[in-house]
């Protein structure tokens, strides 16, 4: 994967390089706006990890060309700023995510090959999870191995917890995204469709977080099913 | 008592304008009494008028020179006419001090006195009047010599040193201005109060400044005393805010430019930890990475509270649903939760509107939610609830940790107030920044106790007024 890092502090710029290449990546690193506009232009890149504050301008100008010229490619941002508003300023300006320093590599690792995965079309890969895996464009589901037919809700419901694993997927999220606009107002509506769900793929997968929502834990779920 | 008299006294006796101005108003009375008793004085110093009157010599002269061979009846005649001019200027009283004395002589023989109390008086110049040491007393004494014949008439007025002391002695003048003075002080002292007014506005709108708010005093007298007062407050007021946000926005800008290098020290020591297998160095290196993590901290709370701190004059409130804000926020920290083995629980009202900045609240929720987790035993539960309580919204974050002591309530909201007691690390910032954003949005924060002896933290906030209840959905 070729990588194009702008980032005009030595240290960072040359730490995330070396921890990215240790990954097997290749990191083209750049620290001014203009030099990385020229090596857009000279080779193919997978995605963009771009710093917002440059010593010749700011990242966004880069992001926004970047949108007006390519249309697909991945930009990841990282920033000092962490104000909701620059946020919301940056992905609505086109980046695909936005990462706030001082970041953990394990959280840039996996926001990077999540990234990836996006941009090399997301809907024709096997999301596999321990013993699950979900085929989107089939809505096909295989637990240990042996298929396993969900209703439209339940199969929805378990893409979107599958898609974000590790993060908790709030309830009304999944009301809003999965249940039909009627069935919203029947309260337990959602445990029942959950409920249903576990007992088709079983109960080591989705773990409940009381009032909140539900999630689906990267590591085993071993130590919260002991309560 | 004694200490409310003693306060009472340095009361009084602190200097005070008012005072000022009515000792001022009062002198001047004074004065101006004075000079109408000096006038008057002197007027009356201004030699005697009966000795001015020759007609009196006269007639003096003609009855002693008609009657000088009638002693007697010349003796009855004198008399009565000392008697009527007695009458006429003194008290009518011959002994008396403020009577007039007359004398009369043919050639070397004083053939009248008025009183033998007062001893012969000798003029040295005839017809001219002067001032004679007579009896202890001073006089003023004129002696007409008769052109026919060696009579001679002496009339003397008591001097006027004696006249003031008796006037004084009297208290003929001083007593209306005694009487009169209180009345003079009352009407001014409640014009002076009356006057004062606007000013007592000032004051009264500087007292009651809270200690953050540096906004221009909002009224502007328009008299020409008060004007340059309240202008050098506002241009205080001005340089203070001025400074405080230079120095907001220096503290900001610097833990702004730290997350920089915390970053590239993280990923550096992370890069290298995983190239490590040595178990010393990866211990050592976790350390490292621990304190980064700190650091990183420290600075978005640094953030935060510049943020939460600072009079906000771009982000416009709106209106949020707690609930939903809650429920996103835990969410999010969900994970950090599980890692410790701490169970995050969530109950909650439907539709639980509030006005605010949501990333004020963000930040609130966050530290009262972050605190509960870092103090929870593995395997401890922390319990969230939103609900509506009368006209205000409740967020209470209970957890199952040590607490903190009855007597650490008030200070553990101080910056950089850290329990000497609890050995987690931390910034000392996160219930600061708490009770910063309460403050902003009206509400309240208070810590107790829960049944098991947790730490239970209550926010209230101002309910939102909703024209209609949103039919938002969290069990």
């Amino acid at each position: 994967m070729n990588l194009l890092l702008v980032e005009d502090d030595l240290d960072l710029g040359n730490g995330v390089r070396i921890a990215l290449a240790n990954q097997g990546m290749d990191v083209v690193w750049v620290r001014r706006l203009d030099d990385a506009l020229r090596t857009l232009d000279g080779g193919t890149f997978d995605m963009v990890l771009l710093d917002l504050g440059l010593p010749d301008g700011d990242g966004l100008d880069l992001l926004f060309r970047l949108r007006r010229d390519r249309q697909i490619l991945p930009v990841l941002v990282l920033s000092a700023r962490d104000a909701l508003n620059d946020r919301l300023r940056s992905l609505d300006d086109g980046a695909d995510d936005y990462l706030v320093k001082p970041f953990a590599l394990a959280e840039l690792l996996s926001r990077v090959r999540a990234l990836a995965r996006r941009s090399y079309g997301f809907n024709d890969e096997t999301i596999r999870m321990r013993g699950l895996a979900m085929h989107e464009p089939t809505r096909g589901v295989i637990v240990d191995g042996e298929p396993v037919e969900l209703s439209r809700c339940e199969f929805d419901l378990l893409a979107l917890l599958l898609k974000r694993t590790g993060r908790v997927v709030t309830r009304r999220v999944m009301e809003e995204q999965v249940l039909p606009g009627g069935q919203a107002n029947g309260s337990n509506s959602l445990e029942v469709h959950i409920s249903n769900l576990r007992k088709k793929i079983g109960q080591g997968y989705i773990r409940t977080v009381r009032g909140i929502g539900y999630v689906i834990d990267v590591q085993s779920l071993a130590r919260s099913t002991q309560k | 008592m004694m200490l409310s008299l003693a306060r009472r006294w340095r009361n009084w006796i602190q200097p005070s304008l008012m005072r000022r101005l009515l000792l001022a108003q009062a002198g001047v009375v004074a004065l101006l009494w004075t000079m109408v008793i000096a006038l008057l004085l002197y007027d009356s110093y201004e030699d005697p008028e009966l000795l001015k009157l020759d007609k009196i010599f006269h007639t003096v002269i003609a009855i002693a020179q008609n009657t000088a061979d009638r002693p007697a009846r010349q003796q009855e005649t004198l008399a009565a006419f000392d008697a009527a001019l007695l009458e006429a200027v003194g008290d009518g009283n011959a002994a008396s001090d403020t009577s007039p004395v007359l004398q009369v002589w043919q050639g070397d023989r004083l053939i009248y006195r008025s009183t033998a109390a007062v001893p012969v008086i000798l003029n040295i110049m005839p017809n001219r009047i002067e001032t004679v040491s007579a009896g202890g007393r001073e006089w003023r004494a004129r002696t007409l010599v008769s052109t026919t014949s060696d009579t001679r008439v002496m009339l003397a007025e008591p001097s006027i040193w004696r006249l003031t002391v008796t006037i004084l002695n009297r208290g003929y003048y001083l007593l209306p201005l005694v009487i009169s003075l209180p009345f003079l002080v009352f009407p001014a002292w409640l014009s002076v109060r009356l006057a004062l007014r606007p000013w007592r506005r000032v004051s009264q709108e500087t007292a009651e400044r809270g200690p953050a708010d540096l906004t221009p005093l909002s009224y502007m007298p328009p008299h020409k005393e008060l004007q340059p007062l309240v202008q050098s407050i506002n241009s205080l007021l001005q340089r203070v805010r001025d400074s405080t946000s230079r120095e907001r926005s220096l503290i900001a800008d610097a833990a702004h430019e730290l997350r920089t290098p915390l970053a590239a020290m993280r990923v550096n020591v992370e890069a290298l930890k995983e190239q490590s297998t040595d178990e010393r160095q990866r211990e050592l290196m976790g350390n490292l990475l621990r304190s980064n993590d700190r650091a990183a901290r420290l600075v978005g709370q640094l953030l935060q509270l510049m943020r939460s701190d600072a009079v906000s004059d771009s982000a416009l409130p709106v209106m949020l649903s707690l609930d939903g804000l809650v429920q996103d926020r835990l969410a999010m920290i969900e994970s950090l939760a599980s890692a410790r083995g701490v169970e995050l629980e969530l109950e909650c009202e439907d539709s639980v509107p509030v006005l605010g900045e949501r990333e004020s609240l963000v930040s609130m929720i966050d530290n009262l939610v972050n605190n509960a987790i870092k103090y929870s035993p593995t395997g401890g539960t922390v319990v969230v609830n939103v609900s509506r309580d009368g006209s205000q919204a409740l967020l209470t974050v209970a957890d199952q940790g040590p607490g903190i002591p009855h007597t650490l309530r008030e200070r553990v909201f101080d910056r950089f107030f850290r329990n000497p007691d609890q050995s987690q690390s931390g910034s000392g910032l996160g219930l600061a920044i708490v009770k910063s954003v309460v403050d902003r949005h009206g509400g309240e924060v208070r810590l107790g106790e829960t049944a098991s002896g947790g730490l239970l933290a209550t926010v209230r906030l101002p309910l939102a007024v909703a024209e209609a209840p949103q039919p938002l959905l969290c069990s």
